[in-house]
């Protein structure tokens, strides 16, 4: 009979013993694979959103905070020059800014989008209707709208609805002007809850009373393919030294290195209490075990079967503990994630479109390998304790006990 | 060193550090064991009879003395060349049995033989035999929890002999049993030794042990009737 045979056979000789620590290590599982999401979760997350909108490279303002950098000034005259540039396939630009919708007590507020590309620039993701390429109805501007601003008040593909810009924190004297639903769409980048208006450059003008100034809040640049995005970032930075740009690679390690490090600190300190708690469980319950079969662990000594064998039994013995726990671990991590990831996107401010827990086959290989060196670890003590033990003092004590 | 010695004690002292001070469990004993002995020994509960079995079957050292089985010197042996002794050439049979609770009659026996790296043809074939010979083939696929405490003491004795060991010691093998039980196990260690093993028992049964060949008692650590002599003389 093979080690493995035994301490199969052994778990299900002590079955309570067995479920116990199955479930044990099922439920600290989860909680440290849902830990390995969380480390990486975010950046992937975000890499997979900011990669989504089919533009490779940024252009803000060259100060202010990376996420609230100052407009770009003369932002014709600018995605110009970088259109001319050969590294450089496509530029658009967008501006935002605050707008109200209808007026009195039914007056709802929502953000402005002004685009250049009337596919969205990636920003948004169509849900019914159309984009903003229709042409104009007349002096009625096409627009985008969130789902959450369609669901409230209502306004379907086709509907024309009155929108006024705001400035600053009080409505501006700025005129209505009316803008006409061409689709409803999910903006990823917005969170879950946002009124959103996105439309034409001309539409964005025209809410300003067609008298605007040449800005524009972000750029976004789409490279060559044969140039890559890191080289065309360069040649936008060297071409225009007021402005920065990044490709979405470094706007990721950005973010990697600065807003994801609490997250992934935090990930660490959880997922190595958790595999503590693992070891600690498993530990417990082996050396419990092993104690209660000294007699029997000394009398198979005495027959002659090596130490080897014990060993190998007992690390079989915690390998199938912290094995079958640790497959249960996995759909009960992803269930546990659904739940903390819908909770945490709730909170507000934050894009619909990041998500906290995402799974990627590394975070799997980690989860197995934690478990490896847990039931590795765990045994250890209790493999000790049987190979060391004095066969005939024991043998003794369990005749006079 | 003869052809039919199986095991030779000399001197053999075995003290046992205490924190209320060292204890001489066994003291001076000296014993030889040939094919074909039957010895058993009795005396009083803590007199050393245990530990002396202990020292014979190589799972204890001596404090003192010299162990020698069939010609090689167990105390200059390593753990594993014991442990080989202890697996191919020595049976025991516990007062508790000890069978491994989660293992079938049959497996309990076919383990020591798969550790000794017998095939399995002939795991199986010997395996059964034993079974027959215990007279407990009809019980083969239970659980020791399924059985009685003479069916227990019985697959122990079928496991203790599964690698046709020279010797076979049992430490009061019917001290958990009732008196009618104790009599067919008695009546298993004769056909055992009629078979040709050695057997060295340990027991405060005195009908058990009238059924030896050779019979000590030991007191204090001592064998009785003087140490060097007891072994050897009292057959």
């Amino acid at each position: 009979m093979t080690a493995f045979a035994l301490a199969w056979r052994t778990a299900r000789r002590y079955r309570a013993r067995a479920v116990l620590a199955v479930v044990g290590v099922a439920v600290i599982g989860a909680l440290n694979f849902d830990m390995l999401l969380l480390s990486h979760g975010l950046m992937l997350s975000f890499a997979d959103l900011i990669n989504s909108t089919g533009y490779d490279i940024r252009i803000a303002g060259g100060t202010g905070l990376a996420l609230s950098r100052t407009p770009l000034d003369n932002s014709t005259a600018l995605m110009n020059e970088i259109a001319a540039l050969p590294q450089v396939e496509a530029v658009a630009a967008m501006r935002t800014a605050d707008a109200v919708i209808g007026k009195g007590r039914g007056a709802q507020q929502a953000e402005l989008i002004g685009s250049s590309d009337a596919g969205g620039l990636g920003i948004w993701k169509p849900v019914s209707g159309a984009d903003l390429s229709a042409p104009p109805n007349g002096a009625v501007a096409p627009a985008v709208i969130s789902r959450p601003l369609s669901d409230l008040l209502h306004l379907t593909p086709g509907a024309v609805f009155t929108l006024r810009a705001r400035i600053g924190d009080s409505l501006s004297a700025m005129p209505a002007v009316s803008l006409r639903v061409a689709g409803v769409a999910e903006f990823p980048f917005e969170s879950q809850q946002a009124a959103i208006v996105a439309t034409t450059m001309e539409g964005f003008r025209a809410a300003h009373g067609g008298v605007l100034n040449d800005q524009a809040t972000f750029m976004f640049a789409r490279s060559r393919r044969s140039a890559g995005p890191d080289a065309a970032a360069a040649a936008i930075n060297r071409l225009r030294p007021d402005v920065h740009a990044f490709s979405n690679e470094q706007v990721i390690a950005n973010f990697g290195r600065n807003a994801f490090t609490y997250f992934r600190q935090i990930s660490i300190v959880l997922s190595t209490t958790t595999g503590v708690f693992s070891f600690l469980l498993v530990a417990t319950l082996l050396t419990v075990s092993v104690n209660q079969r000294l007699g029997e662990v000394a009398a198979l000594r005495a027959l002659g079967i090596a130490r080897r064998r014990i060993a190998a039994t007992l690390l079989w013995e915690s390998a199938l503990l912290v094995g079958i726990g640790g497959l249960f671990a996995l759909p009960l991590g992803e269930l546990l994630a659904l739940v903390l990831d819908r909770i945490l996107r709730g909170m507000p401010g934050l894009p619909s479109g990041l998500h906290f827990f995402v799974f990627e086959p590394r975070s799997l290989a980690l989860h197995a390998a934690v478990l490896a060196a847990t039931a590795l670890v765990a045994a250890m003590y209790p493999v000790w304790l049987a190979v060391k033990l004095p066969i005939a003092q024991t043998l003794r004590q369990e005749v006079v006990s | 060193m003869t052809a039919a010695e199986i095991v030779v004690a000399k001197n053999l002292t075995r003290v046992f550090p205490m924190s209320a001070g060292p204890v001489t469990a066994v003291r001076d004993a000296s014993l030889r064991m040939e094919r074909g002995d039957y010895l058993a020994i009795g005396g009083p509960s803590g007199c050393g009879k245990s530990t002396l079995l202990h020292l014979l079957g190589c799972v204890d050292t001596p404090t003192s003395g010299t162990v020698t089985f069939e010609g090689r010197d167990v105390g200059a042996l390593s753990d594993s060349e014991r442990g080989r002794i202890r697996l191919t050439r020595i049976g025991f049979v516990f007062q508790r049995f000890f069978l491994l609770p989660m293992l079938t009659a049959w497996e309990n026996i076919e383990l020591p033989q798969s550790e000794a790296g017998v095939p399995a043809a002939g795991r199986r074939e010997r395996t059964r035999a034993l079974l027959e010979y215990v007279e407990l083939s009809h019980r083969a696929d239970h659980l020791p929890s399924q059985l009685s405490g003479g069916e227990m003491q019985r697959v122990a004795v079928a496991r203790a002999l599964a690698n046709r060991p020279a010797l076979l010691l049992a430490d009061e093998p019917t001290g958990e049993l009732d008196e009618e039980t104790g009599e067919h196990i008695a009546a298993l260690f004769d056909r055992v030794h009629a078979d040709g093993t050695a057997i060295v028992l340990v027991t405060h049964n005195a009908a058990l042990a009238a059924r030896a060949k050779q019979r000590l008692a030991m007191r204090s650590g001592a064998l009785e009737g003087g140490a060097r002599d007891s072994g050897l003389d009292a057959r």
